[in-house]
């Protein structure tokens, strides 16, 4: 069973988020998400082949992402499985920016007398 | 190369069956992308702590899975509590530990109220199951003074032993699932801002 609301999926667990904002670059196999996560958090996470896959299946089985049926187009690997991102994906990544992005906000806030 | 990618194909063999039959290709082309692209150090180094991370956890969750009846759960649950008892009562103390550790894991794991509450905030909600904790400790305390009250009457019969031993063991697995459920409940955000 799916859910409908975006809201109701937050927060999302951090490699969730972040293959989720992996895949709106656009659709890509396994081995390019794990990349593109450790390139987005400057290395910090580092995520293993089978906590990637399983975030995956986690994301599809939630509908946030889909698999392709085959690949983008005839010069990708065809042995390779793509992902993409599906509509509601897409309201659960935004709307779980902006919870961060408020969170962000309200730290720095609170952080700035003592940064100041 | 061939030969890590080898170790690592049946290692694979450690997740649960459904992961592996849908997944076991993607990982295995994706551990031999890592080994091309990092080299073998910072690939297994990468993987071994992946590994020790997602098979105990994939298990867990497949065990926790729609296809594996709460009934099932319950009905292993419940053997493996009366397994305890029983090895209790005829002097096999270590299988008695197994027993007990194993009935509370999967306690744990079961798919019940309990497992998902304690990732719900409520302060109210830990004070109750610490206190349901410690009404069930004294519980197991009373009824284990009088198993071995009862010892050293001649006249107990089993059946009595063995009803002592389920109500002290059946207390002491819940006082431990309460007391550990009650100390990893969150508190609430409201209460824990004034506390």
């Amino acid at each position: 069973m799916t859910k409908s609301d975006p809201v109701s999926f937050l927060p999302l667990p951090q490699a969730q988020f972040h293959v989720l904002v992996a895949l709106t670059d656009g659709e890509m196999h396994g081995y390019a998400i794990m990349q593109a996560v450790e390139d987005s958090s400057d290395g910090v996470v580092r995520m293993g082949p089978a906590t990637l896959y399983g975030t995956l299946k986690r994301l599809v089985d939630s509908g946030l992402a889909e698999e392709l049926d085959g690949s983008p187009s005839p010069q990708d690997d065809q042995r390779r499985r793509y992902y993409r991102l599906t509509g509601l994906g897409e309201k659960v990544c935004t709307a779980e920016s902006t919870r961060l992005s408020r969170l962000v906000q309200r730290s720095r806030s609170n952080l700035r007398p003592r940064l100041a | 190369m061939s030969t890590h990618r080898r170790i690592y194909e049946s290692m694979l063999w450690l997740y649960p069956r459904d992961f592996r039959r849908n997944y076991g290709d993607d990982l295995v082309q994706n551990f031999a992308d890592l080994l091309g692209d990092r080299g073998i150090r910072s690939t297994w180094a990468r993987t071994s702590v992946d590994l020790i991370v997602t098979v105990p956890r994939y298990r867990l969750e497949s065990i926790m899975s729609e296809e594996k009846s709460a009934a099932t759960i319950n009905l292993t649950l419940a053997v493996l509590s009366v397994g305890g008892m029983l090895a209790l009562t005829t002097g096999i103390y270590p299988i008695t530990v197994v027993f007990w550790i194993a009935a509370i894991a999967l306690a744990f794991v079961q798919r019940g109220a309990l497992a998902r509450a304690i990732r719900t905030p409520s302060t109210n909600r830990r004070r109750k199951r610490i206190r349901i904790a410690a009404v069930l400790s004294l519980v197991c305390a009373a009824a284990l003074f009088s198993y071995f009250v009862d010892l050293n009457d001649e006249k107990i019969s089993t059946a009595s032993l063995l009803i002592h031993n389920a109500i002290g063991n059946t207390a002491m697995i819940g006082a431990i699932v309460y007391l550990i459920a009650g100390l990893l409940t969150p508190r609430s955000s409201a209460t824990s801002r004034t506390a």
